[in-house]
């Protein structure tokens, strides 16, 4: 027997390897599908994923979209899913802002802020988010009933949530204004941040930023105006009725219970990782830019800052991902994200196993999008050939 | 109606019997014997009245001393049984993996747990009714006049679907706030974030006797649903299904006939009929056709008692909680449990 020269080329081997390797993990997961579905019919249980068409029977407490009792599983799923990235998008975005906060306080000149920004951070790590979350629920709870609900300025304060005045919309062109606000705003931050627009002349670029902030405005009066019922007033406010708060925006206990609780808690870790940020940008550069005649906001804003976010982005990247598993500590207080769905679901339909599947594919779909962008983001401002800072 | 039921009584007895004529013990019945001891399922905290844990970390309740009295059936000895703390979800997985060998744990024969979850069950040992419990202060009659409020709901139960088809069928609208943890719900109810508080009868009625002030709560006439609980097992081992059948109804005849625990001995000693001789192990025949000892029944008498002292110290008056037989008295005293026939 000879061996054949392609044995001796490196490249050869190294593929044959991975593809012995790829060939056994796909052989394993297979094998494994194969086994327990093999077992499940044994045992009598009914496997696959046909439940998913037959309707639920219960009822989510929240949802962005209309739903009822005779919605399918797939549906609730959906629910789910988005209830668990917009809790997302409010933690993360609330976490974002009151770290950055408390990080400046704690890495700013001033003793008593970086006192209060300590004292924040102490208390708000320390303590496991559950308890926090149970803490901020528990205190929603002790608030009057709705028929003693508390007044503050047209807005009604009750156990069963915080009711706003607000425009009188239908949920569809609340909906569509904030859609069209959020879409304007990104599209306005993209022109005018973004690489890719650097070589525009610097009017025509606040032109092009302007635009669609402009356009997002009109666009959300004009669905105020066409979405009004003539003859009505413009503003619902609320009013206690019977059992209940009628008219307002309502804002719901289980949801800005827990959406306080993961801001509070996150505000911790961001507001270190800001301050991490901020010393790992040297000495040297902070004293080229007073040497530069710089003022104090000029040196934050143009130097420090921007090489303070290019060290903190990695870790973020790693505490939001965090963030968004947190959520799924909305089961604890009936807050119906994907997690606690998928809960529910089990237990109604006793699809274990698919369900648990569905679970782990959600969020790592959720998780690796999510860093697949921040990533991106990282690559887009990294400088090139430079470590940022460090301790030069 | 009486000449169906005597019917179904006798076909179901004879159907039984012939079974059991032919069988010699199950894989289940093999493997707990082999292990030395029967495992259920407990509670993840306490499900109270059912499967509680006291101050000397002991489990007691009525599921916990149905799994007694099967330990006692098979082992003769009512310390042979092992509780596993598990949650609901996780009751099915536990019974299908082989890491409980039963589940006693206050859940309902459903159609689909039945058809597509490869279980089978026992005759029913309870009946519970889900009920809703309000403040009396908000002066509801029905749970109708609560309409626009909230109600809490445990999540991911069955109380939680009868909740939403009730609301449905009477048209009556209301906030659903299901939370899943037992105690979590009812501290949400008791610190006012719902104004009703739909659960099982049995588990409202204690809650009430825990909180702060009994008196202010009552519970509402409508009834939402009936569950029987049964002892449910894996599909497939028919003899480990009769032999939770015939503990059930060697508890139930025992009290139909007034037999305790105190009394057994003498009654075995000299047994007024046939029958109860070969209950107590006095005339051959109970054990064999199970795969269990011929004295099995008087075991479990003895060590574990009837019917009526099980539930009195559980549930009854022998418990912190006072509550009624109601439906499920015997039906000689106007409830729905009956005993099979031995003969």
């Amino acid at each position: 027997m000879h061996a054949p020269a392609l044995w001796h080329s490196r490249r050869f081997r190294a593929a044959l390897i991975q593809t012995a390797f790829a060939a056994t993990l796909v052989l394993v997961v297979a094998f494994a599908t194969l086994t327990a579905q093999r077992n499940l019919s044994e045992m009598g249980l009914t496997s696959g994923f046909a439940f998913l068409w037959k309707s639920t029977g219960w009822e989510m407490n929240f949802t962005l979209l209309p739903t009822d009792s005779t919605s399918p599983y797939w549906w609730f799923l959906l629910m789910g899913l988005m209830n668990t990235l917009f809790m997302g998008a409010i933690g993360l975005t609330g976490a974002t802002a009151l770290g950055l906060a408390v990080g400046l306080m704690r890495s700013g000149r001033n003793p008593a802020a970086r006192l209060l920004g300590t004292i924040y951070i102490e208390i708000f790590r320390n303590i496991p988010l559950i308890v926090q979350l149970f803490f901020w629920y528990a205190l929603a709870n002790a608030l009057p009933p709705p028929r003693e609900a508390i007044t503050f300025g047209g807005a009604l304060i009750s156990s069963r949530g915080i009711y706003l005045p607000t425009l009188a919309l239908s949920q569809g062109a609340t909906a569509a204004v904030v859609l069209a606000l959020v879409a304007g705003t990104a599209l306005a931050l993209w022109f005018a941040l973004s690489r890719r627009f650097r070589r525009l002349e610097q009017p025509a670029r606040r032109r092009l930023t302007l635009a669609p902030l402009l356009l997002a405005l009109l666009a959300a009066a004009l669905i105020v105006v066409t979405g009004h019922a003539p003859g009505t007033p413009w503003l619902s406010n609320p009013v206690a009725e019977g059992l209940r708060i009628n008219g307002g925006l309502r804002l719901q206990p289980e949801v800005y219970t827990l959406a306080i609780a993961i801001t509070t808690f996150g505000a911790a870790y961001v507001g270190e990782i800001v301050r991490g940020g901020f010393k790992a940008v040297g000495r040297g550069q902070t004293e080229a830019a007073q040497a530069l005649g710089l003022s104090p906001w000029q040196q934050f804003s143009r130097i420090r800052m921007p090489l303070a976010f290019r060290a903190m982005l990695p870790i973020l990247i790693n505490q939001y991902v965090w963030l968004i598993k947190a959520t799924t500590l909305g089961i604890a207080v009936g807050f119906s994200e994907f997690f606690m769905v998928i809960a529910s679901s089990i237990n109604h339909s006793g699809q274990t196993l698919e369900f648990i599947a569905i679970l782990m594919g959600g969020f790592l779909a959720i998780n690796l999008t999510l860093a697949a962008v921040l990533n991106r983001l990282n690559r887009a401002i990294a400088l090139k050939g430079h470590q940022t800072g460090g301790a030069a | 109606m009486t000449t169906t039921l005597k019917t179904t009584l006798t076909v179901s007895a004879l159907a039984l019997s012939a079974v059991a004529a032919h069988a010699e013990g199950g894989p289940t019945l093999a493997t707990v014997m082999e292990r030395g001891v029967l495992n259920c399922p407990g509670d993840i905290g306490s499900y109270l009245g059912f499967a509680e844990v006291d101050d000397q970390g002991n489990w007691k309740g009525l599921d916990i001393e149905l799994c007694r009295a099967m330990a006692t059936a098979i082992f003769g000895d009512p310390t042979k049984s092992n509780i596993v703390p598990i949650d609901w979800a996780q009751r099915w997985p536990a019974l299908q993996s082989g890491d409980i060998d039963i589940v006693i744990k206050a859940s309902g024969g459903t159609f689909t747990r039945d058809t597509e979850l490869g279980l089978q069950f026992s005759n029913s040992y309870y009946l519970g009714t889900t009920k809703v419990m309000a403040p009396l202060a908000l002066g509801l009659t029905t749970l109708a006049d609560a309409a626009g409020g909230s109600i809490c709901v445990p999540a991911a139960t069955s109380i939680e679907r009868q909740v939403a088809s009730y609301l449905d069928a009477k048209g009556i609208e209301m906030e659903i706030v299901a939370i899943e943890n037992n105690e979590e719900v009812q501290e949400a109810y008791f610190s006012g974030r719902c104004d009703t508080f739909a659960q099982w009868g049995p588990t409202l009625a204690i809650a009430a006797s825990q909180s702060e002030d009994p008196s202010a709560h009552a519970l509402l006439p409508d009834v939402l649903a009936v569950e029987p609980e049964v002892m449910i097992t894996r599909q497939g081992d028919d003899n480990w299904v009769d032999i939770a059948n015939w503990t059930l109804s060697v508890l139930l005849y025992a009290e139909q006939e007034g037999i305790s625990s105190a009394n057994v001995d003498d009654i075995r000693a000299n047994p007024p009929t046939a029958e109860i001789g070969k209950l107590l192990g006095v005339n051959p025949g109970m054990g064999t056709p199970l795969g269990l000892a011929d004295d099995w029944a008087y075991n479990v008498i003895k060590q574990v008692g009837n019917y009526s002292e099980i539930f009195e110290r559980s549930l009854g008056t022998g418990s912190p909680y006072g509550m009624p037989r109601d439906l499920t008295a015997l039906w000689n005293a106007g409830g729905v449990l009956y005993p099979y026939v031995i003969d």
